[in-house]
């Protein structure tokens, strides 16, 4: 009888070392209707991407659009992303997730439909299909809310805040919107800044908002009504909480040292920021809280792994003049390694004044 | 109203209170102490009484609502300032000071009267963004540790009748914005009193009096300004433009500088209408060279774009190369129909227009100039046909 088993667990096992028992997913990526070469696909364990974990699997299509990429049997999800300059000159960031997710990956090669990347951001809205989109009402304490606005994001796993949307648009003199999508899965955010502004973190006594029914699936051809969107004041303590909830909460792995401007002398007030990737553009997966008035700082972290480390006088948007800037400069590429449960120690990181 | 009562408590008490939201209307009067920050709801309105001393020993004053505030004094270490969110015009401050507070004034969005109001020992006295159309008439910002003044982020707010004075880096910077009006100001004894930098940056300057200044006014990085009618007197160079600024430089006086005008790296002005008498050197030409231009320009840009990026790494594409590029090299800045006064005009009379200037100095003086080991011939100016009298006497109106 052991004999017999061990003879089909064998078989099995030989079954999967053969090239007829490797699994994976392909497919095509299409732009406007066609082809498009040197994208980038990447396969996540999760539908929504957590920005502080690398994707379990990257490849790129060739000249003809296409993909493969090897993958064992299991759940996963795609995303097909690309950075281009158009023919105007502008830098273009063209995205999607996969329409077919969560994608089942049993036995061979797993074909994916084609599916379109969509242009993304500030040089380039989402192109809507027509008659497609959203439309509803923002309120606050049950009163339409002018000016506010209404973002629409593709992924929720930036937590509906930052530049990340894909589209943006105001609210009329009666509280309505309407915005036009391509089809597919949105997530919705509003706000109202007590300043008029559309970008920024919102402060205590802003109003503020997400959607309650996201995510929204929006199908070619239709326009979802949401009816009342309602917005409620941030409270100022909530705000703290969250904000030692999130990026500033302690964790058992961190970086330490300080922050001093050319002459040595501590730069105090300048937050240090960790990248995972190594462009250290973008988001930063985590920031510490302001340096002290020693220059000294304490950037918890969620794990082990290479971050890389920069530090700035304040976050979001380009770089102004009378900020302070620098790098962790211990190797070139402003990376460091950390084992999960350590306090690695960084030493001094300067940062210089920009004007 | 508890929030209200506890402010109340405040006011008559002399011990420091913490965070308060006002959310009704509230009348401060005396001297009250602040421990944080607080914060005026949108719908409330603070007024402060003449006379009123305000002491902040932690936060600011936030206000998203109305306040009003006349000869009032608000004070502290190194505290928060005073924050105006999307403020109307009949939020108004008046003749009050502003002091000790990292940024003294921080206005984003909203169209709040600043009048009168002097801003001193802050780390920055005001900073105008968020596209705000803000008005700010009569103020001195003084001996403020970085900036004056800065605007920012696309205002459109109008500076005038101010002053700006002993500032530790700039009097006023205007950053990627474009006031309504910047004139009748006086910027005097700055290290720079009027930084106008970035493309996009394309204000009319005009009719203001910059004294005793390292710099009386500097232009960079692909700003576009309208200098018109301004007074520069005394400063170590009255006008500099720098790395691709191509202002229209009109209708000035600039007298007892060291240098009038100095332009470097691809900047291609036009300098018409001014007099230029009395400097030390009236237009320097450095680093200025077509040829560098076309071999370097865009190389040279594209890195100070990457160096936008907060880490160096990532290029920001809001301004094309195309938009930035000069439309012309001829190897010549344009000068032409300038007074450089009554010496110059002899000398002019005497060497015609194919001669050196001594006021003058660019590529007839210095030929070439050397950039990563490779020379460059240096770019001239075209100073004929000029002006044989004074061309501003009665024009010049500055304060």
């Amino acid at each position: 009888m052991l004999r017999h088993c061990l003879t089909i667990l064998a078989a099995v096992l030989l079954a999967a070392c053969t090239p007829e028992g490797e699994t994976g997913v392909e497919g095509t990526l299409l732009f406007r209707d066609r082809p498009l070469a040197g994208a980038q696909v990447e396969v996540y364990l999760k539908g929504e991407k957590d920005r502080s974990t690398l994707p379990f699997a990257v490849t790129s299509t060739d000249e003809r659009g296409r993909y493969r990429v090897s993958v064992p049997p299991g759940r996963y999800f795609l995303i097909g992303k690309k950075k281009e300059t158009a023919p105007g000159g502008q830098v273009r960031m063209l995205m999607a997730e996969c329409p077919a997710n969560p994608l089942e990956v049993a036995a061979g090669t797993k074909q994916v439909a084609p599916f379109s990347l969509r242009e993304m951001g500030r040089d380039g809205a989402l192109v809507p299909d027509r008659d497609t989109g959203v439309a509803g009402r923002v309120t606050a304490g049950g009163e339409p809310l002018s000016g506010a606005f209404v973002y629409v994001y593709t992924e929720g796993a930036s937590g509906l805040m930052g530049p990340s949307y894909g589209e943006a648009v105001q609210t009329d003199a009666d509280g309505t919107f309407s915005v036009g999508l391509p089809a597919g899965r949105y997530f919705l955010a509003a706000r109202k800044r007590a300043d008029g502004s559309r970008m920024g973190e919102p402060q205590a006594g802003d109003l503020n908002g997400t959607y309650p029914g996201n995510p929204l699936q929006v199908e070619k051809g239709r326009t979802v009504q949401l009816g009342a969107f309602a917005l409620k004041a941030v409270d100022a303590g909530e705000r703290l909480e969250r904000l030692r909830q999130g990026k500033f909460a302690r964790t058992e792995t961190s970086f330490s040292g300080r922050l001093v401007d050319q002459d040595g002398e501590p730069a105090p007030g300048v937050y240090v920021f960790a990248y995972l990737d190594s462009r250290m553009v973008g988001k930063p997966t985590y920031i510490s809280a302001p340096a002290g008035d020693d220059g000294g700082f304490r950037l918890f972290l969620g794990g082990g792994g290479t971050y890389f480390v920069g530090a700035r006088s304040a976050y979001g948007g380009p770089l102004e003049p009378g900020e302070w800037v620098g790098t962790f400069d211990g190797q070139p590429d402003h990376g460091v390694t950390v084992r999960r449960g350590e306090s690695a120690p960084l030493g001094d990181i300067v940062v210089r004044e920009v004007w | 109203m508890i929030r209200l009562l506890a402010l109340l408590a405040a006011v008559l008490l002399p011990a420091p209170v913490l965070a308060l939201t006002l959310s009704g209307d509230t009348r401060w009067q005396g001297a009250i102490d602040f421990a944080e920050t607080v914060r005026v709801e949108s719908d409330a309105v603070l007024t402060v009484a003449p006379g009123t001393l305000v002491t902040f020993r932690g936060g600011g004053l936030e206000v998203a609502g109305r306040l009003q505030a006349d000869g009032a004094r608000f004070t502290g270490q190194d505290w928060d300032g005073i924050v105006l969110k999307g403020c109307g015009a009949e939020t108004l401050l008046h003749d009050c000071i502003v002091e000790g507070a990292r940024t003294g004034i921080l206005v984003r969005g909203g169209q709040p009267r600043l009048e009168g109001l002097t801003l001193t020992d802050n780390g920055v006295g005001m900073e105008l963004r968020q596209k705000t159309d803000a008005s700010v008439s009569g103020c001195s910002f003084r001996n403020n540790a970085k900036v004056g003044l800065f605007v920012k982020d696309e205002a459109t707010a109008a500076v005038i009748g101010s002053r700006f004075e002993g500032n530790g880096r700039f009097g006023a910077y205007i950053y990627r914005a474009l006031p309504r009006r910047f004139s009748g100001n006086v910027l005097a004894g700055n290290p720079t009193g009027l930084m106008v930098s970035h493309f996009g940056s394309d204000p009319r300057i005009e009719g203001n009096r910059f004294e005793q200044n390292g710099l009386g006014i500097l232009v960079d990085r692909a700003a576009k300004p309208v200098l018109a009618g301004n007074l520069l007197r005394g400063n170590g160079t009255g006008i500099r433009l720098y790395r691709r600024s191509d202002p229209r430089v009109e209708g000035n006086r600039l007298e007892g500088n060291e240098v009038g005008v100095s332009v470097a790296f691809s900047s291609y002005p036009l300098l018409v209408g001014n007099d230029l008498a009395g400097n030390g050197t009236a237009l320097l030409l450095e680093f200025q060279s077509s040829d560098w231009e076309r071999a370097q320009g865009s190389v040279a840009r594209e890195a100070q774009a990457s160096a936008r990026g907060a880490f160096g790494q990532s290029s920001r594409s809001e301004v094309t190369e195309d938009e930035r590029r000069p439309r012309q090299l001829s190897g010549t800045v344009d000068a032409r129909g300038n007074w450089w006064g009554t010496d110059g005009t002899s000398e002019l009379a005497r060497i015609g227009s194919e001669g050196n200037p001594s006021f003058i100095e660019d590529g007839r003086d210095t030929p070439t100039f050397v950039d990563a080991g490779k020379s460059y011939p240096l770019d001239r100016a075209l100073f004929a046909p000029w002006s044989g009298k004074p061309l501003t006497t009665d024009t010049i109106d500055t304060p």
